[in-house]
């Protein structure tokens, strides 16, 4: 059994009474807060007991205790505001009711109210733990509320600035319904944030065009996808549509877990209006620029139209003063009085070299354009060198120069455009026979220079000579060339900026080595590589050969009939003249149909057909011709004074046997139909 | 340590010197904690830390801080935040020091992670106590000396604490004599 001292060190607030209901002991600490509470005083005059839900009726004594033994006894000291919760400890012989217990405080304050301390308590009870449990609990209320006031100072400015951003804001749950919607989006949408929200934002604010996709970047935020910038729709109040940009982020609770989605956007309805505005004026100046494009492929055409146009005015009755002057010459209209030919020789001379310069201007310009391409073939270096020298001849003859080739025996035959290789090699003689004096001498030479795989055609005069200085102008074309210089060398600059250029085309190029009062050499160097030289050659130039020195016939009203269709009166009569003069009949024409009824009335030999005609044009008619099976295989050359590639090729599809540009070369022709009629003419 | 002792020192700062300042040392400590949280345990630098960026940043020994927050321990945070649990301890001064050494270890009840501070008292008499103090942590004994200062404070009682030992001199552990009454000098 415990002493009195273990008693009141192990219970200091504990008191025990006898079946009086008298005080017979107390602990120490409750004596000194209540010093009514003495050995002998009754307890009613100490305590007040406590009856919490119990009838009014029932008296505080040794029975009623023994009956509520197991429950908690809870008394009021009646000196303070000390009350005392207990355990009654019943003990026998003799009887005591020992109540075993502590005060009950639940502050500090209310502690020293009463003037208790933590050491009155019993080492073993826990209210001082309690009480200090209480105290960290409160610790940690106010904590939680100091930041839950804290939070909420953000929480707000974050709500405000969410909500007055300038930029449309929507937070939805992981359902897609909206939680969050600003001002800027009630701005937008004209809907406000008590309509919008709990509503299904992709369903009901977004386009139907883009609501699908809004709809699956929201999914894909709320599993924590990345999720790339959206651009959609939003439906507005009164029915428009507003375009927005969004970027779309989860919505993260305090746990980290995702429960919604955030999308941050930009309107850019007016951005999307000014690029669509954009799209237009881009889509407007294509438009334009294509259309530029037809006016300038138009103007392109027209240009050749133009130069075809042109060189066919201008041929046309240069054909007929050179035509007509050489007839004169030639004494088809009867014998010419004295000091007569030389003028009239002039003339025809002159003429000539108009056509050369109209036909050089003509070029330079084609080629120019691009719009020269080349024929490609092989060619026999003689053949082509001898034939460009045939045609200078004459004029060297006149100043009694001397021609030479020197030719190099590596290289007979060369792939060209050989038309073109003798356009070069006629213009650099005819510019040295110009340039050389009379007496002199002018050599054409080709070296083949197998590791350049090059092949050049030099010629060298014993001419007047180029100043170093004025060289380097030669080539330039013809609208840069010094004035002085084209005065000088008249005629040359065409000829020499053709010749650099179908030069140039050919892939080679041209040089000039000069001495003043030595003389030059002009080299155009082509590439070349060794083929097999051909058997053939063309028919025109050896009949030139052929037509050399020939007597001029008389005129005849008989003879093979040849019909000659052309508008043009000045060329249906130099050529027509010169036939009859070598001994043809011919039938004139004036357009496609009556050429027709002639074919049928006449039974020619031969068609001559120009190309522009009026009424019925050369090629309709020659189509005409062709399928009809009297005129099927009748030799027809087709005429024309355009200068088009396409012509050649039109007319011989057409039905021509061959094609010759005016102004007619009269030898030429006439070699040609003494070739297509299978008769020797003249 | 736990976080109500960061809490104080914070408070402190905030109340002797502004916010401003309590933000410059946290900056410079380099603590991205917004708020302590009583409760919970914060590593022991944490502190250190902002003691020692106090120092730079009130350009004050850390002596000074140290002594100043124990008085303000004692008479701000313990007295405001724990009630009267310190004023509860004891009527008086004596009654107080004689109930520290059991302070701790019902403090330790509610803290599982505290590494609480012993104290001990011996040559108890009417007049003076000698108090004996061990700890796992270093350089603490101005704050202790504080602390003391602010018990007699919150007594308002005239008394002297004297440090008698010094841990960081070679002796076992710290030890104080508090005289007050007669026993003062
Ligand atoms: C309600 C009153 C008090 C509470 C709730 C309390 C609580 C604490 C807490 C939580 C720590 C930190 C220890 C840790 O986190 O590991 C601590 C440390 C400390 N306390 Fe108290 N304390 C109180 C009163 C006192 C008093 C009155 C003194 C001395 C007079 C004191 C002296 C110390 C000392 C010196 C430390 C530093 C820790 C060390 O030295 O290791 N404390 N206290």
């Amino acid at each position: 059994m415990l002493s009195a001292n273990h008693l009141d060190s192990m219970f200091p607030f504990h008191f025990t009474v006898d079946g009086e209901m008298r005080i017979v002991s107390a602990g120490s600490a409750l004596r000194r807060i209540c010093p009514n509470v003495t050995d002998g005083a009754e307890f009613s005059r100490c305590f007040t007991f406590l009856r919490f839900g119990m009838l009014p009726t029932e008296t505080f004594d040794g029975q009623y205790i023994l009956k509520q033994r197991s429950t908690l006894f809870i008394f009021a000291a009646t000196c303070s505001a000390l009350v005392l919760r207990m355990q009654v400890l019943v003990l026998e012989n003799p009887t005591r009711y020992c109540f075993i217990g502590s005060p009950w405080v639940r502050t500090p304050a209310e502690m020293r109210a009463l003037n208790i301390v933590l050491n009155d308590f019993a080492l073993h009870d826990a209210t001082v733990d309690l009480l200090q449990l209480v105290q960290s609990t409160d610790r940690a209320i106010e904590d939680a509320r100091r930041l839950t006031s804290k939070f909420e100072v953000q929480r707000n400015d974050l709500e405000q600035l969410i909500d007055t951003a300038n930029a449309p804001i929507v937070g939805v749950d992981a359902a897609g319904c909206v939680l969050v919607w600003n001002q800027s989006m009630a701005r937008i949408t004209g809907i406000e944030k008590h309509d919008a929200l709990k509503t299904h934002f992709a369903s009901k604010h977004v386009s139907e065009a883009c609501a699908q996709s809004v709809e699956s970047m929201i999914a894909s935020a709320v599993r924590g996808e990345l999720t790339p910038v959206l651009e959609f729709e939003l439906n507005t109040k009164c029915g428009d549509r507003r375009l927005v940009i969004c970027s779309v982020s989860p919505r993260h609770d305090a746990a980290g877990g995702v429960v919604g989605a955030i999308l941050v956007g930009q309107d850019i309805t007016e951005l999307g209006e000014y690029r669509s505005t954009l799209e237009q004026r881009v889509e407007q100046r294509t438009a334009q620029l294509s259309q530029a494009n037809a006016e300038l492929s138009r103007a392109m055409r027209s240009k050749d139209d133009f130069l075809s146009a042109m060189s066919h005015e201008l041929r046309t009755p240069l054909t007929a003063v050179i035509g007509l002057s050489e007839l004169l010459v030639e004494g088809v209209y009867g014998p010419l009085g004295t000091g007569q030919t030389k003028p009239i020789a002039t003339i025809a001379e002159s003429g000539q070299h108009l056509l050369s310069l109209i036909n050089d201007l003509l070029d330079v310009a084609k080629i120019g354009a691009g719009k020269v391409e080349l024929n490609w073939g092989d060619a026999e270096v003689r053949e082509v060198c001898d034939a460009s020298l045939r045609l200078v001849a004459q004029m060297a003859q006149k100043k009694h120069q001397v021609l030479s080739t020197r030719l190099d025996a590596a290289a007979p035959s060369i792939r060209v455009d050989e038309r073109r290789l003798k356009q070069i090699l006629v213009n650099l003689l005819s510019n040295a026979v110009k340039f050389t004096p009379d007496s002199g001498s002018i050599t054409l030479e080709t070296h083949a220079d197998m590791d350049a795989g090059t092949l050049t055609f030099a010629v060298h005069d014993t001419g007047i000579g180029i100043a170093d200085e004025d060289i380097t102008r030669l080539f330039t074309p013809f609208t840069q060339l010094d004035s002085r210089l084209a005065r000088q060398y008249a005629g040359t600059g065409l000829g020499l900026t053709l010749v650099m250029l179908l030069t140039e085309q050919h892939g080679g190029h041209v040089s000039v080595t000069s001495q003043v009062g030595k003389g030059s050499t002009f080299s155009a160097v082509l590439p070349w590589h060794p083929t097999a030289p051909r058997a053939s050659s063309p028919a025109s130039d050896e009949a030139r050969a052929d037509v050399k020195g020939a007597t001029p016939p008389a005129l005849s009203d008989t003879g093979p009939v040849i019909i000659n269709a052309d508008d043009s009166e000045s060329c249906r009569m130099t050529i027509g003249d010169f036939l009859r003069g070598h001994g043809y009949r011919v039938v004139d024409a004036h357009n496609g149909a009556e050429a027709i009824a002639a074919v049928f009335e006449h039974h020619p030999v031969l068609v001559l057909m120009d190309l522009q005609m009026p009424q019925m044009d050369g090629l309709s008619a020659i189509r005409l011709l062709r399928s009809n099976a009297v005129s099927a295989d009748l030799p027809l050359i087709a005429l024309t004074s355009r200068r088009l590639a396409d012509d050649r090729a039109q007319c011989l599809a057409a039905g021509a046997d061959e094609f010759m540009s005016k102004p007619v070369n009269l030898p030429q022709l006439l070699a040609t139909i003494g070739r297509l009629t299978g008769a020797n003419s003249a | 340590m736990y976080g109500l002792v960061n809490k104080a020192i914070e408070d402190l700062v905030t109340i002797k010197f502004g916010a401003d300042k309590w933000d410059a040392i946290k900056r410079k400590a380099g603590i991205e904690v917004d708020s302590f949280i009583s409760n919970d345990a914060y590593p022991d630098c944490i502190t250190y830390g902002l003691v020692e960026a106090a120092t730079e940043v009130l350009q004050l020994p850390a002596s000074t801080i140290l002594y100043a927050f124990g008085e303000f321990w004692v008479l701000h945070t313990a007295k405001k935040g724990y009630g009267d649990m310190l004023s509860a301890a004891g009527r008086d001064m004596p009654e107080f020091l004689d109930y520290l050494p059991q302070f701790h270890t019902r403090v330790a009840l509610l803290f599982p992670h505290l590494k609480p501070p012993r104290f001990e008292c011996s040559d108890r008499r009417s007049n003076q106590i000698t108090m004996h103090y061990f700890s796992e942590r270093k350089g603490l004994s101005v704050f202790v000396e504080g602390l003391l200062n602010g018990v007699a404070k919150l007594y308002e009682t005239p008394a002297l604490v004297e440090q008698t030992r010094f841990k960081e001199k070679g002796d076992d552990h710290d030890e104080f004599l508090v005289r007050w009454g007669d026993a003062l000098p």
